[in-house]
């Protein structure tokens, strides 16, 4: 018993005598943490201000929303036949936008990675355009081809085209410079050209991560060419904002019904292939 | 140096090679090497002395940054990309981790050894000739690999995989072949088999022969000459008889742990 004394006196004898609780937290992780808090509960307070919301709006609005849910709740099936039509040419828009990305960002991505480039300030300055293409938003390109195409389906698809190479060549180009090295060793040891290198070795070996890729871009576009309707590029997007536009609010519950049908099967399907593809 | 009292013609001579990298390490530090006609040499070394440097820059398919390399009678630092894809095409080279395409048939892989023969649309659309793929069969049944001709090539096991490596780099038809590390991944068994099939085959057809290895035993099994390499120098040339164990030692000084992993 003599030993748990001393124990009990060395402890006491070096804790602290100040009477305040013992800290356990990691300091900086803490100071870290509550800068961050801090700095977003400032920002918050600031954009409520800076935004200037009308609050008699706010309310006047919520007034309204039980009645335009009870109006949504009626379904009705007079627009079937067109709102169908339009889903299938937002779907061909996406469709079309995506396979033309894919013959574009093919090429391009074995001339940005860095393994692959022929000439390293080539690539260079397309991973840098590529990078000024993307910083704009898909919205910006399709009204820029609205504005000079005109309204309709040609307009998505040349808006969508700009993002969706941008995409799939960083996509692409990140996946040749993970997974390539040894297959271009290989066949730039047995003299092949650089065509070689990218249909004999790159080809076969990337093929699979490719298709995925694509089947993940597909489905974001078929999400932004929904949208996109919106300002003017066609399908069912389109019919949407009118149905809002005039209120006929039972149209617009079917619209959204079968946009969510068709993209909840759309993931499905290609979750399915990718499985598939990649247990060979 | 038995080809039945053929005059032995110098095939590659290397003069201070010097590769540097960007960070400033000297991977390569004046290097003089001399190789004759179906020589079987084996470049023996602890990791990181610069073996593997060394290879890929007579191919080139690392750049070296100082010094000259010539085969058989061509500049390979100063050839132009037309030049370079006529001396790669003559110098094979079998890859520690084998370097298949793992998604097509042996088949296909063995006839990439004739890719450096071929233009770019011949070789994309397959076009071989029927005597390529008459020889690419024998070759692959030589190293009995008559069973796997059609199997994708990643479901053979890590030996079988190199034995089609190796006839890969036969399917060129080379004067040269650089090994670099080539059993570094198999069992002892496999390794047997694979070391015994390069040897054979290239003293059969006078190909000579570079071959990393870390193995001082294995070494001294099949090397008409063998060299030293520390730090990125020459510190040994000669054969296996004049590998004395005091020379071992120096060579593997301070990673001599590395010198007996994986012996036969």
């Amino acid at each position: 018993m003599k030993n748990s004394d001393q124990i009990n006196i060395e402890l006491e004898s070096s804790l602290p005598n100040t009477g305040k609780k013992i800290k356990i937290a990691h300091k900086a992780t803490q100071r870290q943490q509550r800068l961050f808090f801090g700095i977003v509960s400032l920002l918050f307070i600031v954009s409520l201000f800076l935004i200037e919301i009308d609050y008699q709006v706010v309310v006047k609005g919520l007034e309204r929303t039980p009645a335009i849910i009870s109006e949504m709740t009626q379904i009705s099936f007079e627009q079937f036949g067109s709102l169908l039509s339009g889903m299938l040419s937002t779907l061909v828009i996406a469709l079309l936008a995506v396979i033309i990305s894919f013959i574009v960002s093919f090429f391009l991505s074995f001339l940005v990675a860095n393994n692959t480039t022929p000439n390293k300030y080539v690539g260079i300055f397309f991973r840098y355009f590529l990078m000024v293409i993307r910083s704009v938003p898909t919205p910006i390109w399709v009204l820029i081809s609205v504005a000079s195409l005109g309204f309709g389906p040609m307009a998505g698809i040349i808006g969508l085209i700009f993002p969706t190479t941008s995409f799939l060549v960083k996509a692409f180009a990140a996946q040749i410079e993970e997974e390539g090295n040894d297959v271009i060793e290989a066949i730039r040891s047995v003299g092949g050209t650089w065509w070689h290198v990218i249909f004999k070795g790159l080809l076969p070996v990337l093929f699979t991560g490719l298709i995925s890729t694509l089947g993940v871009r597909f489905e974001l576009d078929v999400h932004e060419s929904v949208v996109l309707g919106i300002v003017g590029a066609g399908g069912i997007g389109y019919l949407l904002q009118s149905y809002i536009q005039y209120y006929k609010f039972a149209d617009l519950t079917l619209g959204i019904l079968i946009v969510f049908i068709t993209i909840y099967a759309l993931e499905l399907l290609i979750n399915w292939i990718r499985i598939r593809s990649s247990a060979r | 140096m038995m080809l039945g009292g053929q005059k032995m013609k110098m095939l590659l001579n290397i003069q201070n090679l010097v590769k540097q990298y960007s960070d400033g390490t000297k991977a390569l530090n004046d290097i003089n090497l001399q190789i004759k006609e179906g020589e079987f040499i084996v470049i023996i070394g602890p990791s990181g002395a610069g073996k593997s440097s060394l290879l890929r820059s007579i191919n080139r398919l690392i750049e070296p940054t100082g010094g000259t390399i010539n085969f058989s009678g061509q500049s390979v630092e100063k050839a132009n990309k037309k030049e370079l894809r006529f001396i790669r095409s003559h110098i094979g080279m079998i890859f520690q981790n084998y370097n298949l395409i793992p998604q097509l048939s042996v088949l296909e892989n063995v006839l990439h050894g004739r890719l450096g023969y071929m233009g770019s649309i011949n070789g994309i659309f397959n076009r071989y000739s029927e005597e390529d793929k008459i020889k690419a069969i024998e070759w692959l049944t030589k190293l009995g690999l008559e069973n796997e001709i059609y199997k994708r090539a990643d479901e053979l096991s890590g030996g079988q995989k190199q034995r089609v490596g190796v006839c890969r780099a036969l399917m060129q038809e080379p004067k040269l072949i650089l090994a670099d590390e080539p059993i570094a991944s198999l069992d002892p068994k496999s390794s047997t088999a694979v070391m015994d099939a390069i040897y054979h085959n290239c003293k059969q057809m006078g190909i000579a022969c570079l071959v990393n290895l870390h193995q001082v035993e294995i070494a001294k099994t099949y090397a008409t000459r063998i060299i030293g390499i520390k730090k990125g120098r020459v510190v040994f040339d000669g054969t296996s008889e004049e590998l004395t164990d005091s020379m071992i030692y120096n060579i593997y000084e301070g990673k001599e742990e590395q010198m007996y992993q994986q012996t036969i």
